[in-house]
């Protein structure tokens, strides 16, 4: 019962980190290729 | 395609939130080269509050009409743009219609947007124009869309990817639209997928950059497929953070902001031109709601010049996207093209042909 209730105890606190780390875990983006350039001239003609 | 010029030149904003005042000051400014004849007289702007009225007649003076409740307007107004939040439009357009005015509307609620369609025979019969959907998404991106499909012999696949909300009623939507249930349009059928879903990294124009992005009860398709008909894929999303999705279940507790932050739109189209598979990527970075009065303002003063088709469409069917997004231009709301290592080369392209 103890050893069941411990292991409950270490799944829960588990899945807590992980919610918390997948929360407000860094989101960093993969490096963009390319940029963006106003339409202009000839683009709106 | 073009009727003859209405004999009014009186343009009355039917809402009074963030959208609707910022059109109303879109109406004020002067005219480009969009639209012949003097700019609109006097416009009317309607509210349901009086106390916003009072706030209203002290800001804008005697430029402005202000009325308050659900009077009928006066005989010489010839359009009018509702900017009321979605689930409030569909009685007010229709009453419109049936006034023989041309009407611009800014609903972005997919179920909406499809009744607003559906009103297309009503508008015939009226000898109306009804544009829907004429805000920033869509809207906005339905112009990006209709410009780079000039691009191309033929269009296979339209992505649009919207970043941010203006008011409240247009956060609130948001919300209603990634908990909802999203409609593709994928080999000419249309496919229903859970909110959420699909998520995918698109890259707005900076300073917004890469976002995630899922799918959502947006209502793009239902605009660009009648625009599109040779558009195997149309697709729509929004974006979100992780905490938006796992709060999403749960109700909101705090109430939306009066105006949110900046906001992005992302628009690829994929293609065939000369035989080959290309791709052109558009995107627009502004605050939603300036963004979306100045479309909603600059599709009205085309239909009030003259420059209208009877029936209801969405902005990429009724033509003169060019026109239009050079005049937003000139009004300061800019887009830009996306220069990536496998997109179309839009200079190499020549000038669009539309």
């Amino acid at each position: 019962m103890r050893g069941l209730r411990r292991a409950l105890v270490a799944v829960g606190l588990g899945a807590l980190v992980g919610a918390i780390l997948r929360l407000l875990g860094a989101d960093r983006t993969p490096t963009e290729h390319g940029g963006w350039r106003e339409l202009r001239g000839p683009e709106l003609r | 395609m073009s009727a003859p010029t209405p004999p009014t030149r009186r343009v009355a904003v039917i809402g009074a939130g963030i959208v609707g005042v910022r059109a109303i000051r879109e109406l004020l400014s002067p005219l480009g080269g969009l639209g012949a004849g003097p700019a609109p007289t006097r416009p009317i702007l309607v509210t349901r509050r009086p106390d916003r009225a009072d706030q209203l007649r002290s800001s804008f003076g005697d430029a402005v009409e202000v009325r308050t409740g659900d009077r009928a307007l006066p005989h010489d107004v010839g359009t009018v743009v509702v900017t009321r939040a979605s689930d409030d439009q569909l009685d007010v357009v229709t009453e419109q219609l049936r006034h023989g005015r041309d009407v611009v509307s800014t609903a972005d609620a997919p179920d909406v947007v499809s009744s607003l369609l559906g009103l297309h025979d009503t508008a015939v019969r009226s000898d109306a124009a009804l544009v829907v959907g004429a805000a920033m998404s869509p809207g906005w991106s339905c112009l990006l869309a209709a410009h780079a499909a000039t691009l191309f012999d033929r269009v296979d696949e339209l992505h649009v990817a919207r970043d941010g909300a203006a008011g409240p009623a247009c956060a609130r939507q948001r919300l209603r639209a990634l908990r909802g249930t999203a409609l593709d349009r994928r080999d000419g059928a249309w496919v229903r997928r859970a909110g959420f879903s699909g998520r995918e990294l698109v890259w707005f124009p900076d300073p917004i950059g890469g976002r995630d992005c899922y799918r959502a009860d947006l209502a793009e398709p239902l605009v660009l497929v009648p625009a599109f008909p040779t558009a195997a894929r149309v697709t729509a999303r929004l974006a979100a953070t992780r905490r938006d999705r796992a709060l999403a279940p749960f109700p909101v507790l705090l109430p939306p902001p009066t105006e949110g932050g900046p906001g992005a739109i992302r628009v690829e189209v994929r293609g065939v031109r000369d035989g080959e598979r290309h791709t052109a990527i558009y995107g627009a970075l502004d605050r939603p709601a300036v963004a979306a009065a100045a479309v909603a303002a600059v599709a009205a003063l085309r239909v009030l010049g003259g420059d209208r088709r009877p029936g209801a469409h969405g902005l990429a069917s009724v033509g003169g996207a060019l026109d239009m997004l050079r005049e937003l231009a000139r009004r300061g709301v800019r887009a830009a093209a996306f220069e990536g290592a496998h997109s179309l080369d839009v200079d190499d392209m020549g000038p669009s042909r539309g």
